[in-house]
């Protein structure tokens, strides 16, 4: 399992590489968890995140972790070191207490609200640790996730759930 | 914009005069003179009528000669008038006072005019943070306030700009970007001006920073002079860093204002925690973090320095105010420098000398276990690493963090805002990337053993080193200190009450009503037409919120908002 999605992860970071960018994210984005691994990392980001970096990761004393200016070429962050960042070091008033378990679920949620699609695979910390994919915000994804059925993952090394609007 | 301001003359003298005239009554009995701040008046702030500086005058002792309002009558203190700002995050900046103006700034880089009698509002000025992500911002959206010189009003920006505004109508005059934002670099203090240089400091020690310090041409923003807090190889303390590129993001942050000596021509300002925290990846003193560093005003050019913590692995910073004052000590006369450090010792150093007089700790403190010569070490036993988590005292938000303690040379005293924290902290693996913090260690504040409280205000009597008085605080104490030749000490708390105590017992003499949040800013004085008015902003926010670990529980339902505050007697 974790290889698949590796692979779908490397795959992802290929195109990413090459294809034009147009707007923030012009590269397909890899469906890199479940939809109910964003749903509890909604519920954890609410009751441990959420004092910081606003109820819709809009931003208040903490940075806003949504939109084009959190996840943007710019930035140049990967998920790999969005997930090791945050999983060592927040929540700032406890570093590294929530579970294992919860910081993949707080990542997927992310993945959702920047615009990355549910698959039907989980995020796995094997996952999350090596995938070097940029963090790009995707706004037409994210207005309409779309799960990604598992036959469509079956034989290919990569699952292109929605390909965004420049 | 307000219909005032509309009106505002901008260019030539005679509508300035004409507009004046004609438009006085619309701006009640306000006059729209405004006060030119000269060189001459910056030296003598501490005894003018306004309140010149982020903390009074050059000395940072935020003491003022006013004793209208005294021990004998400020259970009197009544609302001259309010305003309520709004915004959810923390306000902690002073309120800068120059004639009948009185600035602030806000969360986010707003600023707001008032007319400091009437509380009527000039004009607004907002800093636009359109594309910025705050992402290297540590702790909480801040801007401590504004400097003055000139007709110029200047802000620091979050976005590493200073903005240089009319004093009176709050139109631009200039910006420079001293760096660019999101990638480590901040900026939440109030300037200093000096000898028509606008002078400011970076924040960035969590974030892979190399700070410094900068000055600027007050007229046009050109920049003077830069000095980074750590060296670059072959630099004076470059040998006090591993070799390699690990300098570049030493952090050695410049975020909180400095003072200045005139009598040696001495600026002198703090150089923060080093990066990334955990030291054993850094081995070395590593100056000039967490130091007190003395410069050449003119040239940026750094004369001396005497280092708080070396090594430091635990945030103690350095940046706390180097409060200038005299005092005697054991019979003997100094010239002395008063910092209350974040590692919990009070710092008393010689101006002339450039040694320690003495230091006492005024909180608990373990890591930083004593002195030899005159020199501070460490606990070696309490350095985390990477699988080795330690206790010790205080807590990475110090026994002091940034609130202005008060010197007041009446008493003798110094009066010492106060957390009881400890914390666990451990290494951890961490990587550089700009936008990202870079920490190296994971850590939880607790308790102090020794206290079951958070906070205290301590007052320190500096002819002996000895503690004079201690209130004691179930929350923590949260916000700066401001003494008076009235007998006084005001400082606020975070259930939001602006306290007086007398300054020699540490009686709570006076208590205001519960204001609409908690107070994390320190409180300023000022007089116009004879009266003494006393000025705060409430709003809740700042570090401990954030960072505050089991204290975060103790402060989780405080009110937020911002709301300023002016009393006076009736």
């Amino acid at each position: 399992m974790s290889v698949r999605l590796l692979q779908i992860c490397a795959y992802a970071l290929v195109l990413t590489a090459l294809l034009p960018r147009r707007g923030e994210a012009a590269s397909p984005p890899p469906a890199l968890y479940t939809r109910s691994q964003a749903l509890q990392g909604a519920s954890a980001f609410e009751w441990k995140c959420a004092s910081c970096h606003g109820h819709h990761l809009q931003g208040g004393v903490g940075p806003a972790l949504e939109g084009p200016i959190f996840a943007s070429a710019k930035s140049d962050f990967t998920i790999q070191q969005v997930y090791e960042f945050l999983s060592v070091e927040m929540p700032a008033y406890a570093p590294g207490s929530l579970t294992r378990t919860q910081y993949l679920d707080i990542t997927a949620f992310l993945l959702r609200q920047n615009g990355y699609p549910a698959g039907v695979r989980a995020l796995t910390d094997r996952i999350a640790s090596h995938c070097t994919v940029p963090l790009l915000y995707r706004p037409a994804a994210k207005a309409s996730p779309k799960v990604v059925k598992s036959k469509a993952l079956a034989g290919k090394p990569l699952i292109v759930p929605r390909v965004n609007a420049p | 914009m307000t219909r005032f301001q509309a009106f505002l003359p901008r260019r030539s003298l005679w509508r300035i005069a004409l507009s004046a005239v004609l438009l006085a009554p619309a701006a009640g009995a306000f006059a729209a003179g405004y006060p030119v701040v000269t060189n001459a008046r910056l030296l003598h702030a501490a005894s003018d009528n306004g309140w010149l500086m982020f903390l009074r005058d050059y000395t940072g002792d935020s003491y003022a000669p006013f004793r209208q309002i005294n021990t004998r009558n400020v259970s009197g203190l009544k609302p001259a008038w309010d305003y309520k700002i709004g915004m959810k995050q923390g306000f902690e900046g002073s309120p800068i006072v120059n004639g009948r103006y009185l600035f602030v700034t806000t969360p986010k880089d707003h600023l707001i005019a008032f007319d400091a009698v009437t509380g009527k509002v000039l004009w607004k000025y907002q800093k636009s943070l359109a594309g910025v992500g705050l992402k290297t911002v540590c702790c909480d959206v801040v801007n401590r306030g504004v400097a003055l010189y000139g007709n110029n009003v200047y802000m620091a920006t979050l976005d590493n700009y200073v903005v240089a505004l009319n004093a009176q109508t709050g139109k631009v005059v200039w910006q420079k970007q001293i760096k660019p934002a999101d990638v480590g670099y901040a900026m939440t203090l109030a300037p200093l001006t000096l000898e028509g240089m606008v002078i400011v400091g970076t924040s960035g020690g969590e974030y892979g920073a190399r700070d410094f310090v900068v000055a600027l041409d007050a007229r046009t923003g050109r920049e003077i002079w830069r000095q980074y807090t750590v060296p670059s190889p072959g630099q004076p303390g470059s040998d006090t860093w591993p070799k390699g590129e690990i300098y570049q993001h030493g952090g050695g942050s410049a975020w909180l204002t400095g003072t200045y000596d005139p009598s040696s021509d001495t600026l002198f300002w703090g150089g923060g925690n080093p990066g990334p925290w955990l030291a054993k990846l850094r081995p070395g003193k590593n100056l000039f973090t967490d130091s007190l560093q003395a410069f050449n005003p003119r040239t940026g050019q750094r004369k001396w320095y005497y280092q708080y913590t070396p090594h430091d692995s635990w945030d103690y910073d350095g940046v706390n105010t180097p409060m200038i004052t005299s005092l005697t000590y054991h019979g003997r006369r100094y010239q002395a420098i008063v910092h209350a450090d974040r590692n919990g010792w009070l710092y008393v150093i010689d101006r002339r000398t450039h040694k320690l007089i003495y230091a006492v700790p005024f909180a608990h403190a373990i890591s930083l276990a004593g002195f030899r010569d005159g020199l501070p070490y460490t606990d070696d036993a309490v350095r985390p690493a990477v699988g080795k988590q330690i206790f010790t005292c205080p807590s990475f938000l110090g026994g002091k963090n940034w609130w202005p303690a008060s010197v007041d040379p009446a008493t003798h005293m110094v009066y010492v805002p106060t957390i009881h924290t400890c914390m666990t902290m451990k290494g951890a693996p961490t990587f550089y990337k700009p936008g990202l913090p870079y920490l190296g260690e994971t850590f939880k504040v607790v308790h102090d053993p020794n206290d079951s409280n958070w906070g205290a205000l301590q007052a320190f009597d500096l002819d002996t080193g000895k503690r004079a008085w201690n209130h004691e605080t179930r929350l923590p104490w949260d916000a700066g200190a401001m003494s008076t030749a009235g007998g006084l000490v005001f400082s606020g708390t975070p259930q939001g009450h602006l306290l007086a105590l007398d300054a020699r017992t540490g009686q709570v003499l006076w208590r205001s009503p519960k204001l609409s949040s908690g107070i994390i800013a320190p409180p300023v004085t000022y007089r116009v037409d004879g009266r003494q008015y006393v000025a705060i902003l409430a709003g809740w926010g700042g570090a401990t919120p954030i960072w505050g670990g089991d204290m975060v529980k103790s402060v989780a339902n405080i009110p937020v908002g911002g709301h300023l505050y002016v009393y006076s007697l009736n």
